[in-house]
């Protein structure tokens, strides 16, 4: 992140938290004070920045011992992969009361992502899965959630920031014209805007203090774009806790389509209407400004370079939740998108297509 | 050197004697490990690889390269990578590397005019040389991927690209390698070093070398080129490595892509076109990445464009069909996707298998237009015949598109009798649906609005605050419904504050429509003043978004819907407060808001019957006849013009009561709830003396007005 962005960012923060709730911002406060009494170099504000950021979790979780300061080792490197750590934050941030505005632990996220150290930011997506999945399951609950919407608004504003607000798009390929990869007949022709064909991948960002109810799903989808962006710095575990977040949301076992062999169309259950079950527990809507960074990240996990068995089975099994329930809600884009993953990540597996073309042919007859 | 004479094949003209001759040009491998089984089998000793280096020397002229490269590719095959390996390092590739380059070059510059047997200049080194030292470099790549060394095997396999690339910098001309195999050996190393910088992890090197695989003619066959387009697609789509390219090949302005997504679009493109021209054979895979891809940007009328150029054969009819219906209705077009599904569940396909999803899309899309409410009804009722335990989980949906049809059936319904038969359907079969699907609320939402249409306002409320618990705020519509719920009981007060609360919660588009519900609330209040604020501030919230998307105008196409929506409440804007200046009698101010209205939309009916409105408030009853039937030319249906024409008649003297009572009972055919209705209907009779008739109208009257909400839901 650039160093204007970080500046906006701190003028950003006072307006979320103060709307949020007291404590989260008296914890601000401190943490930009402390900025202020070392106006140090970046670097050695940075790493000064993660010791804090790591004493101040040692006092949270019982596990992590001071040594980890001394460690050679990169620190924030340490806490993105450390699996003693990660699975005590998880099952933290598990407990039932989590969410609330006075946790320890949703400060601690809130803080070390308002610390503008990449690195650290890192750390916090590095839980986002577990954050928007308990989040958006609980909302419905009608539970203390102001400490997850308090980190949520955090990566939003941060994202609002980045873009200044502006709609991601991109520009739909028009094939009359020639490009690096193919001819054309017609000249390329040059800057006329009025030709591109613009398609939105995210709509421009409003600035929110608050959740507004509305905008819950939009505002964890924008924190899940981020995530994604840095999705190939995250642990697999972090992937995999996402898909599990999927298959809860989905509401959907997705078992109907496991037995079908040979192409994954709509398929019922192998005569047995028991077998469907609607699990409403953590069950969410699923509008499209939320499938959509969903289908992003579950298509890099189900078809990234990171080829790691268990990710990948949780994520297809992610998938087939996705698409069961896109087919019970008869919900045409996410009917598209999950299916053409599924179908896709059942060819990749299929060793049929899996033949090394620049094998060289065996032989016993060398030729000269 | 191998073969002084580059071009001309080698004959040996004496049969293979034995193995230890090598004199050979095809020698046995297995004969030259049976020699050597035992101690050369896994480890190679330094001085065994000279001795057979020497012996290779000797026996076929090699010099030191050669023969290393031959050895090498033995123990390749053997399986002896280390051995193998071994062997390679012993080629000084970087020295050898200029030399193969100008082996090259000259080949490509004397190749044409030169005729067989003609003299090659004697530096060069022979084109067998270059082939088998690069075969040399790709074995040894292969070596090290097979010794899991993927880095240092992509830079040797680099090493090959390095040299062809500066000998060949417009790629390869057709033909180069037709005697010997320098092209083969070129080509897998074309496909191996991406694989290779993957597997070390390094992807943009991965996809860096896509791109020069891809930028020059290198003369791949279309299937192997085709099959690199697809992998650098897919790496692209999904590595969620942002790899841009580099300056020096944006050569094409604004065409040359700008991101990973767009960059995959376009290689996908390109090989759906030559799928088209039947350049490749059709590949499931390319298909299903360009539907993930346009999904995830939204194209999905260019997805249904390539699902129409399939082939036949690659799709049945009703999955095509189906596919494309699924295009059109993500592309927002659900008449072309309506028409292709009713082809679906027509005559054409009654003998193949049903395809059940695509009646449950034509149900759900039917549900969404009450003009369609018939064919809703029937392509739910198709999937209720085939309803077997092999889609039951699918019943409860059913059962909600049935409802929902049912319910719009009733209203277009001219005939009493079937009317109340289909309200009863209707609620049967959203009460069916809300048992079956617990989890969904929008059956609870279908359910209220249907029971609030039939006026049962005590259920219609509690279906409204179980629909807006279950939505937990994602939706303003569970909170529209309970407003007008809460406003059909009367309760304006509640009603707003729902809308208020609502209002907090909501994004802009629905605060805008929340805007005007407020207002009209606050009409019904009789509070005009507030009410003209509120339209103030919603005014001007709409010119506000206006001048910010005019800021983007190259965006334009992406908010049509928002633009057109925003337009919409910005027309009735004008409308209500045409209709309020009147109420108060401020006629100036009135014909004003008229005037707007009427340059937005000349043809809007409601126009014409506000203006209508306000001349009769000024008693001028022939120009408001004359602006009552211009709205009815525009929309003949359109029932608060019709009360209203009868309204006048009726002011016009007691010849004309028949008239009004026939204009009457056609806007009770069409609206039965219409209270105004009944309540003229009521007057006429009273004037006509039927007291008894006119009690009845009245009390019709009285009962529908008492349960009207204050905003028509359709």
């Amino acid at each position: 992140m650039s160093e204007d962005s970080s500046i906006s960012e701190e003028t950003n923060t006072p307006t979320t938290s103060v709307s949020q709730d007291t404590s989260t911002a008296e914890t601000t406060a401190i943490t930009t004070s402390a900025f202020n009494i070392h106006p140090e170099t970046p670097s050695s504000s940075s790493s000064f920045n993660t010791h804090l950021a790591i004493q101040s979790l040692s006092s949270i979780l019982t596990t992590v011992s001071p040594s980890l300061l001394s460690q050679d080792q990169d620190p924030a490197f340490y806490l993105l992969h450390n699996p003693d750590i990660s699975s005590q934050v998880s099952s933290l941030l598990r407990l039932p009361d989590s969410g609330a505005g006075d946790n320890n632990l949703c400060r601690w996220f809130y803080d070390t992502f308002q610390s503008s150290e990449p690195q650290l930011q890192l750390v916090v997506l590095r839980f986002l899965p577990v954050i928007a999945g308990l989040y958006l399951s609980r909302v419905a609950l009608k539970k203390p959630l102001a400490g997850f919407e308090a980190v949520l608004l955090a990566i939003y504003a941060h994202e609002t920031t980045s873009r200044a607000g502006q709609a991601v798009t991109v520009n739909v390929p028009d094939l009359s014209y020639p490009s690096i990869y193919h001819e054309s007949r017609r000249p390329a022709k040059d800057n006329d805007a009025a030709d591109l064909n613009l398609a939105v991948i995210s709509p421009s960002l409003e600035p929110h203090g608050t959740v507004r109810s509305t905008r819950r799903a939009r505002i964890v989808g924008v924190a899940l774009e981020l995530y994604y962006s840095k999705i190939s710095l995250m642990p697999v575990g972090s992937k995999i806790d996402f898909c599990e977040f999927c298959k809860v949301w989905s509401g959907q076992e997705g078992h109907e389509l496991q037995d079908d062999e040979d192409n994954v169309e709509f398929q019922d259950n192998q005569g047995n209407a028991d077998k469907e079950s609607v699990i409403t527990e953590g069950r969410i809507a699923l509008p499209w400004e939320l499938l959509q960074p969903v289908s992003r990240i579950l298509g890099h996990c189900l078809l990234g370079p990171t080829r790691d068995e268990e990710l990948i089975g949780s994520a297809s099994a992610a998938c087939r939740s996705l698409y069961s329930r896109s087919l019970h809600d008869i919900n045409p884009h996410a009917i598209l998108a999950t299916r053409s993953l599924l179908r896709l990540s059942k060819m990749a597996l299929d060793p049929k297509n899996n033949v090394d073309h620049t094998e060289i042919p065996m032989s016993d007859v060398i030729s000269l | 050197m191998l073969c002084a004479c580059s071009g001309e094949q080698f004959k040996f003209d004496e049969p293979p004697q034995s193995p230890e001759s090598l004199a050979t040009r095809d020698f046995s491998a297995s004969g030259l490990s049976s020699r050597t089984t035992g101690d050369w089998e896994s480890k190679l000793e330094d001085f065994q690889v000279d001795e057979a280096e020497s012996t290779l020397k000797e026996a076929l002229s090699l010099n030191y390269e050669e023969a290393r490269a031959l050895l090498g590719r033995l123990e390749y095959q053997r399986g002896n990578f280390d051995a193998a390996l071994q062997v390679f390092q012993g080629i000084d590739i970087k020295g050898l590397a200029p030399k193969m380059i100008n082996a090259i070059v000259e080949r490509i510059q004397y190749r044409k005019p030169r005729s067989k047997g003609e003299i090659v200049p004697p530096s060069a080194m022979s084109m067998h040389s270059v082939s088998l030292l690069v075969e040399a470099i790709l074995l040894k790549a292969k070596s090290l991927e097979e010794l899991s060394q993927y880095r240092e095997a992509a830079k040797e396999c680099g090493i090959i690209l390095d040299i062809l690339e500066s000998a060949l910098p417009n790629g390869i001309p057709e033909g180069i390698g037709e005697d010997c195999k320098l092209e083969e050996m070129f080509h897998k190393a074309l496909e191996l070093l991406p694989a290779l910088w993957t597997n070390a992890g390094l992807l943009d090197e991965a996809i860096a070398s896509y791109r020069r695989v891809l930028i020059r003619p290198w003369n791949l066959n279309p299937q192997k080129l085709a099959g690199v387009q697809k992998e650098l697609a897919s790496i692209l789509l999904y590595s969620a490595v942002e790899a841009t390219l580099p300056p020096q090949l944006q050569l094409w302005g604004l065409a040359s892509p700008q991101s990973n997504i767009e960059e995959a679009i376009l290689l996908l493109l390109v090989l759906m076109s030559k799928v088209a021209s039947g350049e490749i054979k059709w590949d499931g895979e390319i298909m299903d990445h360009l539907t993930y891809a346009l999904s995830i940007v939204g194209q999905f009328e260019l997805l249904a464009e390539h699902v129409e150029q399939a082939l036949p054969g690659i799709y049945n009819r009703a999955e095509r069909w189906y596919l494309l219906a699924l295009c059109y209705t993500a592309a927002g077009q659900n008449e072309a996707a309506l028409n292709l599904l009713k082809k679906v569940s027509g005559c054409s396909e009654s003998k193949n298998k049903p395809h059940i999803p695509s009646f449950l899309l034509g149900a759900k899309l039917c549900s969404q237009d009450p003009m369609h409410a018939h064919e809703g009804i029937s392509f739910a009722r198709k999937v209720l015949d085939l309803a077997d335990n092999h889609n039951q989980h699918f019943i409860g949906q059913v059962h909600k598109f049935l409802g929902v049809c049912h319910g719009n059936a009733a209203r277009i319904s001219l005939s009493d009798s079937e009317r109340v038969l289909l309200h009863r359907e209707s609620l049967n079969s959203l009460n069916n649906a809300a048992l079956n699907r617990k989890e969904d609320p929008e059956v609870m939402y279908s359910l209220g609005l249907e029971n609030m249409l039939q006026r049962n306002l005590g259920v219609a409320f509690e279906n409204a605050i179980v629909c807006t618990e279950m939505m937990a705020g994602n939706s303003v519509k569970g909170w529209k419904l309970l407003a007008l719920v809460v406003s059909a009981e009367q309760r304006f007060k509640d009603a707003q504050t729902v809308v208020e609360f609502a209002l907090d919660e909501a994004g802009r588009i629905d605060q805008f429509e929340l805007l005007r519900l407020k207002a009209i609330l606050q009409i019904a209040q009789e509070q005009p003043k507030q009410a003209i604020e509120t339209y103030r501030i919603l005014l001007s919230l709409i010119q506000a978004q206006r001048d910010n998307q005019a800021k983007n105008p190259e965006q334009s196409h992406i908010f049509k819907s928002e633009v057109l929506a925003e337009r919409n409440l910005e027309l009735a804007a004008w409308q209500d407060l045409a209709h309020i200046y009147t109420k108060i009698g401020s006629w100036n101010d009135a014909k004003i808001c008229v005037d707007k209205a009427k340059f937005m939309e000349f043809h809007s009916p409601r126009s014409w019957h506000v203006t209508g409105m306000l001349f009769e408030a000024q008693s001028l009853h022939k120009e408001a006849l004359v602006s009552f039937s211009i709205a009815l030319s525009v929309e003949p249906d359109y029932v608060p013009s019709i009360v209203a024409t009868a309204e006048v008649l009726m002011k016009l003297g007691t010849q004309s009561f028949s008239i009004a009572r026939s204009f009457l009972m056609h806007a009770l055919r069409l609206d039965p709830t219409n209270h105004e209705a009944w309540l003229n209907l009521g007057l006429i009779s009273k004037m006509e003396g039927s007291l008894k008739q006119a009690a009845e109208f009245f009390q019709a009257a009285h009962e529908l007005q008492l349960s009207a909400p204050i905003q028509s839901f359709l």
